[in-house]
């Protein structure tokens, strides 16, 4: 045990800590800044995050058909007030728009009507216009709920009218969860990072520094390179842990809590083979990225293990890293559990990952055993 | 040239080079669909020349109703113009006509398409208002005082500028229409950024390995107290600007070569890069020049060699001073990323907004958009500027580095 904690004592010195804070704050204003700065960006984002919380306080998690009734009769309601707004001011009966139909119908082919529009959108920006846009926009969605919105192949069809024959369909405004899936993509490319980076160097430096000709003739002797791997492990967890803790508090700036009890599947546009809520699903991706980062953290010592110098080291990470950005957030993590892949290849790819990553560790913990260690 | 030997002989470094050759070819070759199509705008320069002019476009006209009224009585149909053809098109009536046939509706179709933004030209360029522009970007990005004020006048100048260029014709010459297959962006942005980024991070391995290298195999006693001893730094220096030299340019040779091969390009070579037809968003690309296609390319690379060589002396003086290539490696990328952010931090009213742009990232990054005027970065002396004061800041750091490095504790 007290081995294991002076082998992490040096991988987490204060000057990798220090290297560690510099770029994690490099990447949390390239990368994740934007997405709690700048949420709900505009609008009609900014409705939809409002008409949502307005939904789930006023039908809960799920609408059937007599809710989304009284949705309508909100809708014509709300319809109301806006042709007694546009009644109150004479410019709009002058263009010749009378109702509110009239506004976004008829506004495109004049341009005195254009300037009207733009005016109580953009310039006053009068909610209660936006919110109707809103509502429109999911009561012509609720009306074509029967349609997937893309070409499915026979899994993904039968998946939906599943969901639908549950009366699970997308009902609610996707801000919420588009949002959060840049965001915790973003923090995931930030914690790979700062992991592969943190790991990487310290079994080599213990090799190019000749120490192991030391260690291992000591009494503990060669069993300490498991020692190393639990330490690297540990070590990787603590700052994985610090750092979803950290990014996350900011997460909580977002105000998203009274989405958490909404299933996935109720979102506009996000088709998933399971159907967890979205604070499950956001546990979900908290666990993914322990996971990613662990199986890069073994694949980092492993390299660590068997290349002779940092450029080395570096440069085999390289394609990794790349293959990841690439592609593998988007499969593993922002379509986690999304119909746009196979239903088995995203645990399928997990489960790959784990066995090479571990099962590369066991064969070099095996080699260090006899290995000549005077090269 | 030993110093060389480290670099080339490591299998690391030429996988990876080779790695990021193959997947730049593959880059190219997975979105050149529509290759083919392209080559209708070199058969308009072959028979109407390069220029625009109203004889030549009425040429184009007459040709394009000749084929038309074939096409036509072929078909036996009436319409006004292939586009109404195609559109009311049904799958079974595409089907009906042979594929020879169906390849001459399609090329009919696009040289209509290129008459028809050839003849709007003057129109859609009256309609362009640079002040007011630029007055939308101070808007968009929320600037004020001395930002706004500095904006403006740039805006100012590339509306003079605009003037001439409407007055020279440089918009009237033909090139592969912006908006149906954005080459400029392909080309300058997404290729170029590619081997951009792929020969900094092969730069800065190379640099770092062969200058933190004594020190790494742990050879410095013996190496820096023989005759040559420190000196051997400058060897260092050297070796690493040849490698960074030559991965450059064998990686932008593999890259623009098999994309040359891919698209052809040889009739728009001399067409003005500031064609009208090279507009892809919601404005024209505006040179600052009256530069061609092909001299902006030699530029564009000229700018490429010039930032991979200023990031190796940099990478140089940092590997010098840690010692230490993983650290220095990092510390560069770090950097890199920093500087791009730079002008996010400073205060949208004070002229350091755009002064902190002028960095060899935002000019790398940004290089689909050099020469150009318009945007933050887009002031006539940008690259010229920030290629300058960069090689002063990177001698200035390489020399204090070696003169630190000739007087440091090495044990």
């Amino acid at each position: 045990m007290r081995m294991i904690w002076n082998e992490m004592k040096k991988i987490l010195t204060w000057r990798m800590l220090t290297f560690l804070l510099l770029v994690n704050a490099v990447l949390y204003f390239l990368l994740i800044s934007f997405d709690i700065e700048y949420f709900p960006n505009g609008r009609p984002a900014l409705d939809g995050y409002r008409l949502g919380i307005e939904m789930i306080e006023e039908y809960g998690v799920q609408m059937d058909e007599e809710e989304m009734l009284d949705f309508r009769r909100q809708f014509e309601s709300r319809k109301e007030e806006a042709n007694e707004y546009l009644q109150a001011h004479p410019e709009f009966a002058e263009a010749g728009i009378d109702d509110y139909e009239e506004l976004v119908t008829s506004v495109w082919d004049n341009e005195e009507r254009q300037n009207l529009h733009s005016q109580i959108m953009h310039e006053q920006q009068i909610d209660l216009f936006w919110e109707l846009q809103e509502r429109s926009r999911l009561i012509d969605f609720h009306d074509t709920k029967e349609m997937i919105g893309f070409e499915p192949n026979t899994l993904q069809q039968t998946r939906f009218d599943e969901l639908l024959n549950e009366g699970k369909y997308q009902a609610y405004p996707e801000v919420v969860i588009q949002n959060f899936k840049e965001f915790i993509v973003n923090v995931g490319i930030t914690i790979l990072f700062s992991v592969v980076l943190l790991i990487s160097p310290f079994i080599l430096k213990d090799r190019t520094r000749r120490l192991l000709d030391l260690q291992y003739t000591s009494k503990i002797g060669r069993s300490l390179y498991k020692t190393k791997l639990i330490a690297g492990i540990l070590s990787a967890g603590l700052v994985i842990t610090v750092l979803l803790a950290f990014y996350f508090s900011l997460y909580a700036q977002n105000g998203t809590s009274p989405y958490f009890g909404l299933g996935v599947n109720a979102f506009i546009a996000n088709l998933t083979w399971y159907d967890p809520t979205f604070l499950q699903y956001i546990w979900l991706c908290i666990l993914a990225i322990y996971v990613i980062g662990l199986i890069f953290t073994m694949l980092a010592m492993s390299v660590s293990s068997v290349v002779p110098n940092f450029v080395t080291l570096i440069g085999i990470q390289i394609p990794l890293i790349f293959v990841m950005l690439l592609m593998g957030f988007n499969i593993l993590l922002s379509h986690i559990i999304s119909v746009q892949s196979p239903q088995w290849l995203v645990p399928g790819l997990y489960g790959l990952l784990g066995i090479v990553s571990v099962g590369l560790l066991i064969y070099l913990m095996r080699r260090e055993n006899f290995r000549d260690i005077s090269e | 040239m030993y110093e060389c030997r480290k670099v080339i002989q490591s299998p690391i470094f030429l996988g990876l080079f080779l790695l990021f050759s193959v997947y730049n070819i593959y880059l190219i070759v997975s979105s050149s669909d529509h290759k083919e199509e392209l080559k209708i705008v070199n058969e308009l320069i072959d028979t109407y020349g390069r220029d625009i002019s109203d004889t030549s476009l009425a040429q184009l006209d007459q040709d394009i109703q000749k084929e038309m009224t074939q096409l036509k009585r072929s078909a036996g149909l009436e319409f006004q113009s292939v586009h109404e053809l195609l559109e009311n098109m049904s799958l079974e009536e595409q089907e009906a006509y042979s594929q020879e046939q169906w390849n001459q509706i399609q090329q009919l179709a696009v040289k209509e398409m290129y008459f028809n933004t050839a003849r709007s030209i003057d129109e859609s360029y009256a309609e362009i208002d640079i002040q007011a522009t630029g007055e939308g970007e101070v808007r968009m990005y929320g600037l004020s005082g001395s930002a706004a004020f500095y904006l403006l006048q740039e805006y100012e100048k590339l509306d003079k500028r605009f003037e001439e260029l409407v007055k020279n014709g440089e918009q009237k010459q033909w090139f592969f229409a912006g908006k149906a297959y954005f080459m400029h962006s392909f080309l300058f942005q997404t290729v170029f950024r590619h081997i951009i980024i792929e020969s900094l991070l092969l730069i800065v391995l190379a640099t770092a390995l062969i200058t933190a290298y004594e020190f790494e195999q742990k050879t410095q006693l013996l190496i820096f107290s023989t005759k040559r001893g420190r000196k051997l730094m400058k060897d260092k220096f050297s070796a690493s600007i040849a490698i960074a030299l030559f991965t450059m340019i064998f990686l932008l040779g593999i890259t623009l070569g098999t994309f040359f091969i891919v698209f052809d390009y040889s009739h728009v070579w001399s067409t003005s890069i500031s064609s009208a037809f090279n507009w892809e968003y919601n404005f024209p690309y505006i040179a600052w020049w009256d530069i061609s296609v092909g001299t902006f390319l030699w530029l564009a690379a000229g700018i490429v060699l010039a930032g991979g060589l200023l990031i190796s002396c940099l990478t140089f003086a940092l590997a010098t001073v840690v010692k230490n290539s993983y650290i220095a490696f990092a510390g560069i990328s770090l950097f890199f990323v920093a500087v791009l952010l730079l002008p996010s931090f400073m205060s949208k009213s004070s002229i350091l907004f755009f002064i902190t742009g002028y960095n060899l990232s935002q000019l790398l990054l940004g290089i689909s958009n050099s020469f150009m005027g318009g945007g933050l970065t887009g002031s006539r002396n940008y690259e010229w500027l920030t290629v300058s004061c960069w090689t002063l800041i990177a001698a200035g750091i390489c020399f204090v580095a070696y003169r630190r490095f000739t007087k440091t504790d090495i044990g």
